[in-house]
């Protein structure tokens, strides 16, 4: 007896080359479209649930956020009224909005070249241990990583505790080097680089293992005829692996930039937020993110919040633009 | 430009495993010499000349240029020119900074690296491309991109690592005549990995035949290809390689008679014969079997399985007679005709014959080197 799959698989070629003769061309398209539609239509069915949770939860919210923006919006919605450009008009007379972006902008600033060079640098290493056959270079690895998958919020209040002026570790070890102690999230001066300490902490794991990726991209025997051509490690470094991993990096500097600049669980977390403070002392952790939120959630003046995270939008965007075009002419694509 | 002096080199990975990649290997290289390390895939010559150029570390042993022991110089210390297999070419620079960026390193003054870039360029015939990125090469050119990387710095030593593998034949032709006019040229200290016997034979000076990690045969291409030392290099070396039987022998009259007859050998062989036991290996070169009947003092008969026109010669593929899973294969003029299944009788001289022990695979020196008619032996190959 014959199998059914057996079947096709004898007939198939037949019929193929039958057609290739005898049928005309529209016949023979017709087949293949309907198997063309029947494909989409499995990829479709395959992408529905997550393009469903992404509309759902991404586009519309985000469509809404622009509808509101036009509108005095209470979250009763009894009192909606469209207003026009009025809050746009509002946030452009708030100081405060200004300080937040200024907020934004020097904690980004210190932020990417922070994140480049400690998970570059970490990542090197990494590398190295690898590469020399270093017992325990795993470990190192997972230890590197581990922060990144604990939840911010939980490890921010950890990190509460370390910058304590009193008795938290962080003075102690100053202390300890002779340094003077700091207020940190007690001071208006040095409550934002605590945040940016813990920050950087919680996302090292994660660019590190970006860059280990554009490192391995790098082939060893490159590295190698650089040597034997007499080359430093600093000059390696410089002209053969700095602008080898240039697309690494450019992606480095775009993700930084973005999550630098929506960076929001770990300040809430460790200023305060959760006892309904946020952003001080003085506003000098209240970045627009956090600005955003107790608009919006503290004082619930939705529609503000709203246009304020459409600027914020728009910036974004413009940044991402600026260094998509510094790239086209600094990163190297093979 | 150095000499070379491997001492007893010897190279395990590993120190659990117990393959060792490269064992127990000495050779003295001299100055301005051409060596070429042949054989199969895996048999350690990339190891040896990563260590020459101090990419690997020794297990044991000794690496001498000149006078200076090598062990641990690192490779940035060893001017050591290295084109590797890939090429590996700096994919981001110019053909003009790859070959500049060895003589930045090391701190070269700008006119004199532009002067020495251009010389080297000249006399790669890469004038033309000389602002152009790897990628917008061709293999041929990037081969010599690489080639003039290792060269400009004028090293000490220079290393190949199957330099010609990712060519194409003609390329690869091509690229083999100007390695030879390029060396005859700057004349430096070079060693060349290859499992091309072509490549071997037609670049050495001499030639160095590994198998497992083990240096096998050091020689000229004329002697490797002339007087193999065992019957693994006979069988490697040649295209295609040497047939080779291991059969009885026994005294018939006049003669000695081989497999049942197959092969017919003079009485002058005798001596070496008697010496060697019962059953010994001969080998013979497929392009020294004819169908003349002048130098007929050897026959061997077989039957005629297939005969392929390869235009400059027919390949026959046989098998001896009587003792059909033995094949072989002979180099015939072009126009030769045989039918299949045709009995013939091919003949060569006695100095085309080799003997190897039958047990061990060594070399069996025949009586005397004047024995050997080696002066013709190697003109026709
Ligand atoms: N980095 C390495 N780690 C462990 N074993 C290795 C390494 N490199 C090579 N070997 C082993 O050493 C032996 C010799 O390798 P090698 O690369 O020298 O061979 P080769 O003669 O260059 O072969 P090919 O002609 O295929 O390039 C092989 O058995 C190989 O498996
Ligand atoms: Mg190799």
């Amino acid at each position: 007896m014959i199998s059914p799959k057996a079947n096709t698989i004898i007939e198939t070629p037949d019929r193929t080359a039958d057609k290739s003769y005898s049928v005309p061309k529209q016949q023979r398209q017709r087949p293949r479209r309907l198997h063309y539609f029947k494909n989409q239509l499995v990829a479709y069915g395959l992408m529905f649930p997550s393009m469903a949770v992404f509309v759902m939860f991404f586009y519309i919210p985000a469509f809404y956020l622009l509808y509101i923006s036009f509108f005095h919006w209470g979250i009763l919605s009894s009192a909606t009224n469209f207003v026009g450009l009025a809050n746009f008009r509002t946030l452009l007379q708030q100081p405060l909005f200004f300080h937040s972006l200024v907020t934004s902008v020097y904690y980004t600033l210190v932020m990417i070249p922070a994140t480049v060079l400690l998970s570059l640098g970490v990542a090197l290493l990494l590398r190295e241990a690898v590469t020399g056959r270093k017992r325990g270079s795993g470990i190192w690895r997972g230890a590197v990583f581990l922060p990144h998958v604990t939840p911010i919020v939980a490890t921010s209040i950890i990190w509460v505790w370390i910058f304590n002026p009193q008795f938290g570790l962080a003075n102690f070890v100053l202390t300890h080097l002779g340094l003077p102690a700091l207020g940190w999230l007690e001071s208006a001066t040095w409550a934002l680089p605590a945040v940016m300490i813990d920050s950087l902490w919680h996302s090292l794991g994660l660019y590190v293992i970006i860059f280990l990726g554009g490192l391995s991209m790098v082939p060893r025997e490159l590295i190698e005829v650089a040597r034997l051509d007499g080359a430093k490690k600093y000059q390696i470094f410089r002209r053969i692996i700095w602008p080898l991993i240039s697309p690494t990096t450019f992606f480095v500097v775009v993700l930084s930039t973005i999550n630098s600049w929506q960076a929001f669980s770990q300040i809430f977390a460790m200023t305060g937020g959760p006892h309904g403070g946020a952003g001080g002392p003085a506003f000098s952790t209240t970045t627009d993110a956090v600005l955003v939120f107790q608009t919006a959630f503290v004082y619930y003046h939705f529609s503000l919040a709203a246009a304020m995270s459409l600027v914020l939008f728009c910036i974004i965007m413009v940044l991402t633009l600026i260094q998509k075009w510094i790239s086209d002419r600094v990163v190297f694509y093979r | 430009m150095a000499s070379i002096v491997m001492k007893n080199i010897e190279k395990k990975y590993s120190k659990k495993d117990s393959t060792i990649a490269v064992e127990n290997v000495s050779l003295s290289i001299n100055e301005g010499e051409f060596i070429v390390l042949l054989g199969p895939s895996g048999c350690g010559k990339t190891t040896i000349l990563r260590m020459l150029a101090g990419l690997e570390e020794l297990t044991s042993g000794e690496i001498w240029f000149g006078d200076q022991l090598m062990n641990h110089e690192p490779p940035e210390a060893r001017s050591v020119g290295m084109v590797f297999q890939s090429y590996a070419l700096y994919p981001h620079m110019t053909v003009f900074d790859n070959l500049a960026f060895g003589l930045k390193a090391r701190g070269m003054s700008k006119p004199l690296i532009k002067q020495s870039v251009h010389e080297m360029v000249e006399l790669l015939g890469l004038s033309s491309v000389i602002n152009h990125r790897p990628k917008e090469l061709s293999g041929g050119q990037r081969q010599r991109v690489a080639l003039g990387r290792a060269l400009v710095r004028d090293p000490a030593v220079f290393l190949m690592d199957e330099p010609l593998s990712n060519l194409d034949a003609n390329l690869r032709e091509q690229m083999r005549l100007e390695l030879a006019r390029i060396h005859k040229r700057v004349k430096v200290t070079t060693v060349y990995v290859t499992h091309d016997q072509n490549e071997a034979l037609t670049l050495a000076d001499r030639v160095v035949v590994m198998e497992g990690g083990r240096v096998r045969q050091v020689g000229t291409p004329e002697e490797i290809y002339g007087s193999p030392a065992n019957t693994f290099i006979a069988g490697f070396v040649g295209s295609p390689g040497m047939n080779l039987w291991t059969l009885e022998w026994k005294l018939v009259g006049d003669s000695i008679l081989m497999g049942e007859g197959a092969i017919e050998l003079p009485r002058s062989f005798l001596p070496v014969l008697e010496s060697a036991g019962s059953k010994v290996t001969v080998g013979i070169r497929p392009e020294y079997l004819g169908l003349s009947l002048v130098h007929a003092d050897v026959k061997v008969k077989c039957k005629v399985e297939l005969l392929e026109n390869l235009g400059s010669h027919s390949q026959l593929h046989a098998h001896l007679i009587n003792e059909t899973p033995v094949s072989l294969i002979a180099r015939l003029e072009p126009n030769t005709y045989v039918d299949p299944d045709e009995e013939i009788v091919l003949t060569t001289s006695t100095g085309a014959v080799h003997l190897f022990d039958a047990v061990t695979g060594e070399r069996i020196d025949l009586l005397g080197e004047d024995y050997i008619e080696n002066e013709n032996r190697f003109t026709l190959s």
